[in-house]
């Protein structure tokens, strides 16, 4: 007789408790542990518990994660969110992760997960105006108009601009490498041609054929835009609107869009196009830019966080950094474009602690907030009376972007469009085979038209 | 005897066995049918429907598979790059592997030593062998193509050239056989050593050894080894998703199926038709792995058997 018969626990009997409590574990451990309980679960609005209540707040850069702990530090947090409430703060969110729990139904109470338009036109997203109307510390005339633009749906606010917003257009440039070059930085140029011309002035090849320095790859960083939250460069140098939302048509194969095809398929003829693909191939693995940092590349189309992240990520090429209006064609010479769009929190449907969750919208437009992000990553928001505070002139090239605010005189156009990913994808493609030689840029575009049009009925839009 | 029958004869002690039984098997049973079985059938049945995840499915039929066929210009492409991908990679990838094997099969210096060198690619991580291969064959910043350089020669666009950059990544893919490597080793050890005996008293150089004993007796793992390569040359993803940086370039050249599926369902939010690629490609990887078994009779060997 075995010891554990004589302790009246058999074999068997053992096996079966150690199963059951297998299960019971597995069964346990399978339960989602993000899942909001209690009152939480069903909106949260019913009152603090004792403990405080924990809203999950989740943004999609890595970035602010590395200062987390001193943005949740902050004092008056409680004065925003409720005393005795935490916040439950990721950072790093990808794209599947943050697309699996919106659409299984177990998304953080407020976020800043990108794919904003997708979010809005498929209803997962809260509508916010009735929370903004009791607000003390958000409503429109606090904010940036094009900010306040790319942030509706219908006529309907979904988000609240934070922690990334501001003004995205601008022509940076190394001026060490422009004088260098026998240039004047206090003239950069604002036409194509003329940019054209400096690219050509400062793109250099070793005896051996290959790629030493170049001027500008026109399709880098902002330049390379497509539609989305950061408009699309192109179309807002050469003054068109790819698409109406009224009557839903779209307006891609057309001269302007030939044209911009053909111009700035012409810069990455001249580097060539196997150099610019290898560039591209180091900056996918870090940022954007890179090759400016490096300074192999001296000019490069940005936004407004230029300035304070090469400060941050490049202190001794920071100096040398200046920033301009970027270049538009003969035909609009003189045209000043600037684009207010980036990033917003938005509250999910199936997300709790709505009040409270709307207050952490309201707390990244602190002082305390954007100071932190402003100093330690360089980002602004679109708050207009936080930059009465901020400073203005803290990084080489800065202040060009506020001035721009009140000098612009083309605020590109916010164009709400349903499938705009796949006409960004779709526009990588066709002007990579317009620089490759493979179709005329009049063919890209008509391909582009045409698979746009396609796209819209089999998304189901039409 | 009708199960009926056999069911009623069960005694309460067998009826306990088998509830035992079951509770073991329940962790994976749950498994099977939670994360296996339900979303095989619910992927079938989004690929007849309009589905981007946020809201209900819209059945459409068969318009995402016909649309595909006919009417995707993108679909193309993959098509062609995939199986232009498979077609190289998983014959070469097996014969670098049984090469290798073949090499450390013999009484070579440090033998050991060799085979940890040639078996480490297979245990590195694909993003760090993704890293070390972008910083040597970077046509800007890779160490080839700097020496090329600081040699005053032209450098070379292995992986921003489309035309080079898939035999580059044929190349990668010969270097990371470890796996296959150690599967051929195991079986060359295992081929009698009489055979060659035999072989050399009748005369035979090691090249007809090689080509009468030592092949025929690994065919079986040559099959092996060719299906495995077939299949995952099918769904290739994760290298060319990191050398392109997401983009399938350049110009679309390493723009494989998985890649245009992982695009088209969490890019565009097109599940349904993601769905119906996953579909397409099951029934590929099913009929090109029946059409190697049904034709691995004329080719490989299997000892102690009549074929």
């Amino acid at each position: 007789m075995s010891q554990m018969s004589m302790n009246n626990l058999s074999r068997r009997d053992f096996l079966r408790g150690l199963s059951a409590l297998s299960v019971s574990g597995l069964l346990a451990a399978c339960s989602p542990a993000g899942t909001p309980s209690g009152s939480e679960a069903e909106g949260g609005d019913t009152g603090a518990s004792q403990e405080g209540k924990t809203i999950s707040y989740w943004v999609f850069w890595g970035s602010p994660g590395a200062i987390a702990d001193e943005l949740l530090a902050d004092p008056e947090l409680g004065k925003y969110i409720g005393e005795g409430n935490t916040i439950d703060f990721k950072s790093g969110v990808d794209q599947q992760a943050r697309l699996t729990a919106v659409a299984g139904g177990t998304p953080p109470d407020v976020g800043i997960l990108g794919e904003y338009l997708d979010f809005m036109s498929r209803g997962v997203v809260d509508p916010l105006d009735s929370y903004i109307e009791t607000s003390e510390v958000i409503s429109q005339d606090k904010f940036i108009p094009g900010n306040w633009e790319v942030i509706q749906y219908q006529g309907t606010v979904y988000g609240i601009p934070g922690f990334e917003c501001f003004v995205r257009r601008g022509l940076e440039f190394n001026s060490r490498m422009i004088e260098e070059a026998g240039l004047d930085p206090e003239n950069p140029p604002v036409t194509w041609d003329e940019l054209f011309s400096w690219h050509e002035t400062l793109t250099k090849f070793d005896d051996a054929g290959n790629l030493v320095q170049y001027g500008i790859d026109p399709y880098d960083a902002e330049g390379g835009t497509g539609p989305g939250n950061d408009g699309w460069f192109m179309a807002e140098s050469w003054g068109f609107d790819y698409f109406d939302p009224d009557t839903k048509e779209f307006n891609l194969d057309n001269e302007m869009m030939v044209q911009g095809l053909e111009t700035m398929g012409e810069f990455i003829k001249l580097i060539g196009p196997d150099n610019l693909a290898g560039m591209r191939q180091v900056e996918g693995q870090g940022t954007w830019g890179g090759a400016f940092n490096a300074e192999v590349q001296a000019m490069i189309i940005e936004g407004y966080w230029h300035p304070g992240e090469t400060v941050n990520e490049k202190p001794e090429v920071a100096p040398f950094n200046r920033s301009a209006w970027v270049p538009v064609p003969e035909a609009r010479r003189g045209t000043k474009i600037q684009f207010g769009g980036g990033h917003m929190a938005m509250l999910f449907k199936d997300g709790g602690n709505k009040e409270e969750a709307f207050g952490v919208t309201e707390w990244i437009q602190s002082d305390y907030v954007c100071n932190l992000i402003f100093d330690k990553i360089g980002w602004l928001p679109a708050y207009l009376p936080y930059f009465d505070n901020a400073d203005q002139e803290k990084y080489p090239g800065l202040k060009f972007y506020f001035d721009s605010v009140k000098e612009a005189t083309y605020w590109g156009p916010f164009i709400i469009c349903e499938i705009q990913s796949f006409i960004e994808t779709q526009y990588q493609q066709v002007r990579e085979q317009v620089f490759r030689g493979e179709i005329t840029a009049t063919e890209a575009a008509a391909q582009l038209q045409d698979e746009a049009v396609k796209e819209w009925k089999a998304a189901g839009f039409a | 005897m009708s199960v009926l029958t056999q069911i009623r004869q069960i005694t309460p002690r067998e009826r306990r066995n088998i509830l035992v039984g079951l509770l073991f098997a329940l962790p994976w049973l749950i498994g099977f049918l939670g994360f296996t079985l339900y979303p095989i059938v619910s992927s079938f049945y989004y690929s007849f429907t309009r589905y981007d995840l946020l809201r209900p499915p819209v059945f459409l039929g068969f318009d995402n598979y016909v649309n595909l066929i006919t009417d995707d210009q993108d679909f193309r492409i993959v098509v062609y790059n995939t199986v232009w991908w498979v077609l190289f990679s998983a014959p070469l990838g097996v014969l670098s592997a049984f090469l290798m094997a073949l090499l450390l099969n013999t009484n070579i210096v440090a033998r050991s030593f060799f085979r940890a060198v040639f078996f480490f690619p297979s245990i590195v991580p694909v993003v760090v062998t993704a890293f070390v291969w972008q910083f040597l064959l970077n046509i800007q910043y890779g160490a080839v193509n700097g020496t090329l350089q600081s040699l005053g020669l032209p450098t070379v666009p292995f992986l921003s050239d489309p035309k080079l950059v898939k035999p580059t990544l044929i190349l990668i893919h010969m270097w990371a056989q470890g796996a296959a490597m150690v599967i051929f080793l195991a079986t060359l050890q295992d081929v009698p050593r009489s055979l060659y005996e035999a072989a050399t008293v009748d005369g035979a150089n090691a090249l007809r050894r090689l080509w009468h004993i030592t092949i025929p007796m690994v065919s079986p793992i040559i099959l092996f080894n060719a299906v495995l390569s077939f299949i995952s040359g099918f769904q290739y993803f994760t290298l060319p998703w990191l050398l392109s940086g997401g983009t399938g370039g350049p110009n679309q050249s390493t723009e494989f199926y998985s890649l245009f599926l992982y695009r088209n369902a969490f890019v565009y939010l097109r599940m349904g038709k993601a769905n119906a690629l996953a579909w397409i490609l099951f029934a590929v990887i099913i009929f090109f792995t029946f059409v190697l078994f049904r034709a691995s009779g004329r080719f490989v060997y299997y000892a102690g058997n009549s074929r």
